[in-house]
């Protein structure tokens, strides 16, 4: 999130290009009659919702608004159809589309997280998902697409990297995604909320263009009621405990309830904004001097950021992009000084989060702890902040990441927020007794006993803040701390901010909030990486349009040569696995210098000429060289033949295989086993879907690490405690997974993924999966080479 | 009402699971993947992907100076690669599920670049199977840690007597070989059976899995 490009309007035109056009997806309205609809999740005593019923008249625009864990995202799920897909439970009542009950593609439903939607590496391949699963014939399928994407007005054409999308874009991407259906229901879950306001104007501009001109049936759930109630003409607002308490015409609905809503804190329009809550200084105060109000505890001097991006199991052949993430960036935290980091996305704001938090460390440049900081972390302390010990900067500095759900470091509420002071050994009554009143202010009292993983995203994040504040930071380094936050827990978290503040702590606030950036003495604009000068930015309210030949495309990778290079994937992988059949029938030493010996002859030709990847050989090298001592040592005659036997043996396959390997593109080989193999498709889409979160999860893995850092819980030197830290790593990032997943399948199923078992014709493909003279070839080599041992074993 | 695609309306998971002891069950038909399930199968598949990748880089160097001098202690790790097997299995509880999931994982590797080449396809197969075995010889009745360690031995047997033998450990003398085969077993069940069963069981506790049979069971063990 935080090195994405900015998010863009597309240039006036943009859209008028050959490629983009396409019939307009025109629907009739559905009908949506709810009647009596309860649901109670099993695990929950009380039903999420009690007794719902609704009538939705065809082409009427709704807005579903009431207090958090109200149920609104869960009656949205039920008019989906997919209440069941992630959670299991009593259900009754129903739920009738244009009187029928079985949704099929005439629902649409786009979720919170503009993530949870991507399928696939493209932008056309992705929004052809939902065709691709109702079986559309081909010529429909992209023609839909084309129609999709220019009515969301996308900027990009179809082959566009959907990984290089802003989080705007990708939202759009989404959207698009549910228009390919032709839904005659357009559902949407808070489509706005996770983005900056520039990029969700924009994405609300092609929200109600869209489904305008679709003319389809429109529900939606948001927070922030003052941002749509132009565009809907009916108010629906569910209470606390999942029943319709009001219902009407936006205005008339508004002026009746806006009062009850606002005190059960939904951000209703023209309500005063909310004020810091008082909080007791106390609960707040560093536990190490600061030193005077404006003494600077914290110097990032020149920083400059550049990342290469990480492992991929999709990126085999492409070259990798750098990015620059921040740019000769100067910064200082002050103590008693709340500084405001504000931008739009991609901007750089969580990327120097991290490094004046110490847990991310700077490409060039320096960011150094001053004086006050430095005392009683011993001889010699590192200069860089982030080469300082776990626990040097857990006693030092707090941290609320921007994905604060994947904060949690304890097993209870309680636990989780005691566990940095119970790791540097602080007075565990006083540490016992802040909590206490940490939890009280940010309203988690009553859920102290609770697994942290159990709560809710506002939630998580304000267990996060008082994670970070606990044991008494010096400095607290805070990423979007306000998203989600309804209006009574935004005084809260305000209140903590300002008494965090006020009790000498330098405060770093990352943050689009406006009522937030109010309450900071000093602020940074950062713009592409780079400190800009407010005056001069506020002009720039519309962002540059995209450069031209600066899309990064998914094109065919360059400078391949050889049959490989022009083979598909089937061929490449039927080549690999008949070598490791082929293997064990080397007998001895003289067949495999004979069966290599083809191989490297062949190799010119089937792989092209140039420098070997060595970099992806060299395990497999590795292994060859262990595999070879091993079989001597343990061999009944150590004869040196006898290990360099089995080396060989071992190399016939694995050099050849890691090389093949290398090119095959997953997606396309997910194509070719569908269309080639018929095996069946939704295993296949499953597992491409995965392995585009491959990297992802890696991220995830790396933002637990330095979570576990700036808590103290970093990885000890020794084997014991790395296998421990490895273990909590591992935890975090399969709940994360899981989590992933039930959203993924929640927006994979909206969008038809087993509608194929039940009713629709069998899954259609997108692209074609073809099967070339070259391919033959490449398996008629495979084949031979393969075979080469067991003919010279028969002479 | 809507019903749920391709599943069966989940009051119905809760009066099977009533009748079979503690153990919660999968929404009949067994063979009846919802989209969820092959989900979060490929999810956790690819995830443990990484976590392979971060055990390579943590811990993997200690180990394998550990090992050089007496190779077969490596076996001892093979529990590492088992448990998306055995994690799949436990999870999802239908036939494949072992399967499925360790063979995406071994394309992880694959696609990531490893050091056997596409034989990790060829281990994949071999290791899920294992755990169907044992899946199977329970009737895909019981998924409690007893199941999970029978499934965990004889993934690493069927992985290292139908592969390992013939390739990596091809030359070694009867008894070494022998051992090899032991130091995987005790691997396969301490590691990727009561290691794996615990990694569920915690899972669920944190309400991650309320989607799957082991979620069922914490949330409403009065009707399981």
């Amino acid at each position: 999130m935080s090195h994405t490009p900015p998010d863009t309007v597309p240039p006036e035109g943009a859209l008028t290009g050959s490629a983009l056009t396409g019939a307009p997806l025109v629907v009739q309205g559905a009908l949506v009659e709810v009647r009596d609809l309860t649901w109670r999740p099993f695990g929950r005593r009380e039903p999420v919702l009690a007794g719902i019923s609704l009538r939705i008249e065809a082409g009427s625009r709704v807005l579903l608004a009431g207090p958090s864990g109200s149920g609104k995202s869960t009656l949205l799920r039920a008019l989906a159809g997919v209440l069941a897909t992630t959670e299991t439970g009593d259900l009754t009542g129903s739920v009738l589309i244009d009187g029928s009950q079985s949704a099929g593609s005439s629902v649409g439903l786009m979720m919170q997280d503009p993530a949870d939607a991507l399928v696939a590496g493209r932008v056309g391949r992705d929004v052809a998902f939902g065709p691709e699963s109702f079986g559309l014939p081909r010529d429909q399928i992209w023609s839909r697409v084309r129609s999709a994407l220019t009515a969301v007005g996308f900027p990009y054409d179809e082959d566009h990297a959907t990984k290089a999308l802003s989080g705007g874009e990708t939202q759009r991407l989404a959207l698009a995604g549910v228009l390919a259906l032709t839904p005659r229901l357009v559902l949407l879950d808070e489509p706005t909320s996770m983005l900056d306001p520039l990029a969700a104007g924009v994405v609300r501009e092609a929200i109600v263009s869209a489904v305008r001109d679709s003319g389809a049936t429109l529900v939606m759930v948001e927070h922030q009621l003052s941002d749509w109630v132009e565009e809907v003409d009916r108010l629906v607002v569910l209470d606390p405990a999942g029943r319709v308490s009001d219902d009407g015409p936006v205005a008339t609905t508004l002026a009746m309830s806006a009062g009850s809503l606002a005190a059960q804190g939904v951000w209703v329009p023209g309500e005063p904004a909310p004020r810091p809550l008082d909080v007791a200084r106390e609960l707040c105060a560093p536990a190490r001097p600061g030193g005077p109000t404006g003494r600077v505890l914290v110097s990032a001097e020149s920083i400059s950021v550049t990342r290469q991006p990480r492992a991929s199991v999709m990126s085999a052949n492409r070259p990798p992009t750098v990015v620059q993430a921040l740019a000769g960036v100067d910064a200082e935290v002050r103590a008693g000084e709340c500084l405001a980091l504000v931008g739009p996305s991609g901007a750089g704001k969580s990327t120097l989060t991290t490094l004046l938090a110490g847990v991310g460390a700077p490409t060039q440049g320096l960011v150094r702890g001053r004086d006050e900081l430095l005392a009683g972390i011993g001889a010699n302390p590192p200069e860089a902040i982030h080469r300082w010990t776990s626990r040097a900067l857990a006693a030092r500095f707090g941290w609320v990441p921007q994905q604060a759900e994947q904060a949690v470091v304890g097993r209870t509420v309680r636990g989780d927020v005691l566990s940095t002071s119970r790791r540097l050994g602080l007075d565990d009554d006083a540490a016992q007794a802040r909590v206490e009143g940490l939890l009280e202010v940010l309203g988690l009292s009553a859920l102290s006993g609770v697994d942290p993983h159990c709560l809710s995203g506002g939630e998580q994040r304000r267990l996060a803040l008082a994670g970070a504040i606990a044991h008494g930071p010096s400095v607290l380094v805070l990423d979007e701390p306000s998203v989600g936050q309804d209006r009574l827990t935004w005084s809260a978290v305000a209140g903590v901010v300002v008494a965090a503040r006020d009790a000498g702590i330098g405060v770093v606030l990352a943050t689009h909030d406006p009522l937030l950036i109010a309450l900071a003495d000093r602020r940074i604009t950062l713009r592409e990486g780079r400190i800009v000068d407010p005056a001069v930015d506020s002009v720039i309210e519309s962002p540059p349009s995209p450069a031209p030949g600066a899309k990064p495309a998914m094109t065919a990778p360059a400078g391949l040569a050889g049959l490989a290079g022009r083979s598909g994937p089937l061929s490449l992988l039927l080549v690999s696995i008949v070598l490791v059949l082929g293997a064990p029938f080397i007998f001895n030493l003289r067949m495999a210098l004979i069966a290599i010996g083809v191989q490297i002859a062949l190799a010119p030709m089937v792989l092209g000429v140039g420098r070997p990847p060595w970099r992806r050989l060299l395990p497999g090298l590795f292994a060859v060289a262990s595999v070879s001592f091993s079989n001597w040592l343990l061999s009944p005659g150590r004869e040196v033949s006898t290990g360099a036997l089995a080396g060989l043996r071992v190399a016939f396959f694995v050099v050849p295989g890691v090389l093949l390997a290398s090119r095959i593109d997953p997606s396309e080989l997910g194509d070719h086993l569908g269309q080639r193999l018929r095996l069946p498709a939704r295993p296949i889409v499953a597992t491409v879907a995965a392995l585009y979160r491959f990297e992802g999860l890696g991220e995830h893995w790396d933002q637990l690490a330095r979570i576990r850092r700036v808590r103290g819980l970093g990885p000890s030197r020794s084997p014991l405690g790395r296998g421990r830290s490895l273990a909590a790593l591992t935890f975090g990032l399969l709940i994360e997974t899981l989590r992933q997943a039930g959203r993924m399948a929640v927006a994979m199923e909206a969008r038809g993924f087993s509608s194929a078992v039940t009713t629709a014709p069998r899954r259609t493909w997108a692209e074609p999966a073809p099967w070339r003279p070259g391919d033959s070839l490449m398996l008629a080599l495979g084949l031979i080479v393969a075979g080469v041992p067991l003919l010279l074993s028969r002479l | 009402m809507t019903e749920p695609r391709n599943t069966k309306l989940s009051g119905q998971t809760a009066k099977a699971s009533r009748t079979v002891r503690a153990t919660a069950l999968a929404t009949r038909p067994l063979m009846g993947w919802r989209g969820v399930d092959l989900i979060t199968a490929a999810m956790l598949a690819v995830a443990f992907g990484v976590v392979f990748w971060g055990f390579d880089t943590f811990i993997y160097p200690f180990l394998s100076a550990a090992t050089t001098g007496f190779p077969p202690a490596g076996e001892l790790m093979l529990g590492v690669w088992l448990v998306p097997a055995v994690a799949g299995a436990l999870v999802i509880r239908r036939p494949g599920a072992a399967l499925f999931t360790e063979l995406v994982a071994a394309n992880v590797e694959l696609f990531l670049g490893n050091k056997w080449g596409a034989a990790v396809l060829l281990s994949g197969v071999l290791q899920g199977l294992g755990v169907e075995l044992a899946m199977a010889l329970f009737r895909h009745r019981r998924f409690g840690v007893v199941m999970a360690v029978l499934g965990g031995v004889l993934s690493a047997v069927f992985e290292i007597v139908l592969y390992e033998w013939q390739s990596y450990v091809a030359e070694y003398s009867s008894v070494w070989k022998a051992i090899y085969l032991g130091c995987g077993m005790v691997s396969g069940a301490l590691i990727a059976g009561v290691g794996g069963w615990f990694l569920v069981r915690a899972l669920a506790r944190t309400g991650a899995l309320n989607a799957f049979p082991p979620g069922q069971e914490v949330r409403e063990p009065h009707s399981a």
